[in-house]
């Protein structure tokens, strides 16, 4: 039986006049990776922001692992099993690569030492094992984003948000992170993936969503996607290489 | 382990064993009884302040709450001075947890502001009410604990040392904890500290909850010690701002910068207040007495601490982001 882990009801966002996102639905199946796409100030960001509580939705629901989360604060949405990362790295600056990892495995134990084995298999994973001691506000951007990763990874998510993740990395960097998330979701974790990279996307994602200028454009596999008259109007139309 | 603790271990035997080298120098005793005092305070700061972040600027409304409970209780009663003591906790936590459950649901730099506000109130209050003594104050005239003789000012100095190894092992304890991480987080970026499941308010509240009871205890003692309190001694916020300032010229957020700052601005205080400065200058006719300058030094340098308090600060934040106790480390750890 298929279940759906995330539903986003009809779900508006408003800043003050200016509609950020337009009765957007869609929902996201357990164990899939889920794109959502679109060109700058689609209304992607704001949508995670919107799921995470960090804004509250206009109107519309938000359901998640089947509890209603619209009015959620941010941690109690990480307690929940949803987590994400940011398109702007944030780095606890002046805390060392594996205490910003620690952080994030305390969402699932106090235990001083359990967090610091946890923190250093994702540190592993991510392959940032020689910088470990490294004060993260110090690490070259690549860094921070896999950073990012294993500090999210830590918590434990049922399903990770993941907003531009491959942002600002060259070729072979991409494709290593994209390794990373496939075996991420191979353990059982659902993601649901912001992108520019449009070869990253399609070899990535079951199925993907596009947005623009807040409202849900289309919605289908990669192969949908990428034929839809109305994405590639809505790519080149505004000028984006896609 | 062994080695991190060799360091404390000595600096708590010079402590234990200081009032016995330098004998009955009352002079002397009351300095050192300072140190510890504006050691322990920064200390006490340091846990909100330093590693949570939130600059408290009210922290006198916290050592006035302890001073003042105990002082009320002491003088209509002969309760024993350490259930007075708890009893300031209780009203210091109970301050606290108001302040902290308006001001920390709201974002950005809202509690230093309500900080400032709150302990104000807290001084109006006391200034005008009937029960604290007004402008008037409190004296009290004698006080019994355990058949110690409190007209020595050893009991306090020994009081004031196990209230700043006791604020000294709690930080230590905190900083190796989940919740020193969360404070840590909280400190560097509060969006992704909630994002990693870190419920902000509650963790600001335990910070400011320890910070403040903590506080207090020192006010109690403080009370104790001086026998007299009125607002200005225990409630003023230039006691604030000294705190603050130890802190900050010692080194936030590390261990033992705020014990260094008071190492370093008690004395400093003690010379320019006394004065020997600005006298030897002029006795010894480098200065003449009679110039602008030999006049300032002998009739104002007395009150210039504040002022070179800030002028030392400034530098720091300039030159010393990480306080003294930064010029020891190395970048890293
Ligand atoms: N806090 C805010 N206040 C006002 N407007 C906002 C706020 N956050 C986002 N917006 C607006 O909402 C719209 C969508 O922005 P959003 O950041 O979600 O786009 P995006 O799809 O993530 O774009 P990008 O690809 O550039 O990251 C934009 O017009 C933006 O200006
Ligand atoms: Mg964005």
């Amino acid at each position: 039986m298929i279940k759906h882990l995330l539903n986003v009801n009809h779900v508006n966002k408003y800043f003050g006049g200016n509609v950020a996102i337009s009765d957007v639905c869609f929902s996201v199946e357990e164990k899939q990776i889920f794109g959502l796409i679109g060109p700058n100030g689609a209304g992607k960001t704001t949508m995670f922001n919107c799921l995470t509580g960090y804004y509250p939705v206009s109107s519309g629901d938000i359901v998640f692992d089947g509890k209603k989360i619209n009015n959620r604060r941010p941690d109690e949405v990480c307690r929940l099993g949803m987590a994400r990362t940011w398109q702007r790295v944030k780095p606890l600056g002046s805390l060392s690569v594996l205490d910003n990892v620690m952080v994030g495995a305390f969402a699932v134990t106090r235990s001083l030492h359990t967090a610091e084995k946890m923190a250093r298999e994702q540190i592993h994973v991510v392959g940032l094992d020689d910088y470990a001691a490294q004060l993260a506000g110090s690490l070259p951007i690549g860094l921070k984003k896999k950073l990012e990763l294993a500090r999210v990874l830590a918590t434990k998510p049922k399903m990770l948000l993941l907003d531009e993740i491959c942002g600002g990395l060259n070729h072979t960097e991409t494709w290593a992170i994209l390794d990373i998330i496939r075996s991420i979701r191979n353990s059982g974790t659902t993601i649901v993936f912001i992108e520019h990279d449009m070869k990253a996307v399609t070899s990535i994602c079951d199925r993907i969503v596009v947005l623009n200028a807040g409202e849900k454009l289309a919605e289908g596999t990669p192969a949908e996607i990428t034929s839809n008259r109305d994405v590639i109007e809505a790519y080149l139309g505004g000028g984006h290489h896609a | 382990m062994m080695k991190q603790a060799i360091i404390p271990a000595l600096l708590l035997a010079v402590g234990v064993l200081i009032p016995l080298l330098i004998g009955e120098n009352p002079y002397i005793t009351g300095i050192l009884i300072t140190v510890l005092m504006m050691a322990t305070l920064a200390s006490a700061w340091n846990i909100l302040g330093g590693y949570a972040g939130q600059y408290s600027f009210g922290h006198a409304a916290y050592f006035g709450a302890g001073a003042y409970t105990t002082m009320i209780i002491l003088s209509v009663s002969d309760t024993n001075p350490l259930v007075a003591m708890a009893a300031g906790v209780v009203v210091a936590g109970l301050i606290a947890l108001v302040t902290g459950a308006i001001v920390f649901r709201l974002r950005g730099h809202y509690f230093g502001l309500a900080s400032i506000a709150v302990a104000e109130i807290v001084r109006l209050v006391v200034l005008n009410l009937e029960f604290t003594g007004g402008a008037q104050g409190i004296l009290l005239t004698d006080v019994k604990f355990y058949g110690l003789d409190l007209n020595s000012k050893n009991p306090f100095y020994y009081g004031m040392l196990i209230a700043l190894v006791l604020t000294l092992g709690i930080t230590a304890l905190v900083r190796r904890s989940r919740t020193g991480y969360y404070l840590q987080a909280i400190r560097e970026d509060q969006d992704a500290a909630a994002s990693l499941g870190i419920n902000l308010a509650y963790h600001k509240n335990k910070a400011l909850l320890i910070s403040a009871s903590l506080t207090s205890v020192v006010g109690s003692l403080y009370a104790v010690y001086i026998r007299f309190i009125d607002t200005h001694a225990v409630l003023d916020l230039r006691l604030s701002i000294e705190i603050i300032l130890t802190a900050i010229i010692g080194g936030v957020g590390t261990l033992w910068g705020p014990l260094f700052g008071a190492m370093l601005l008690v004395p400093l205080a003690e010379i320019l207040r006394s004065n020997v400065l600005g006298e030897a200058l002029v006795t010894h006719g480098m200065v003449p007495e009679s110039s602008p300058v030999g006049m300032f030094l002998k009739e104002h340098l007395a009150h210039a601490h504040v002022l070179v308090y800030g002028i030392i600060t400034v530098l720091c934040i300039l030159y010393l982001p990480k306080g003294i106790l930064g010029l020891f480390r190395r970048s890293g750890k």
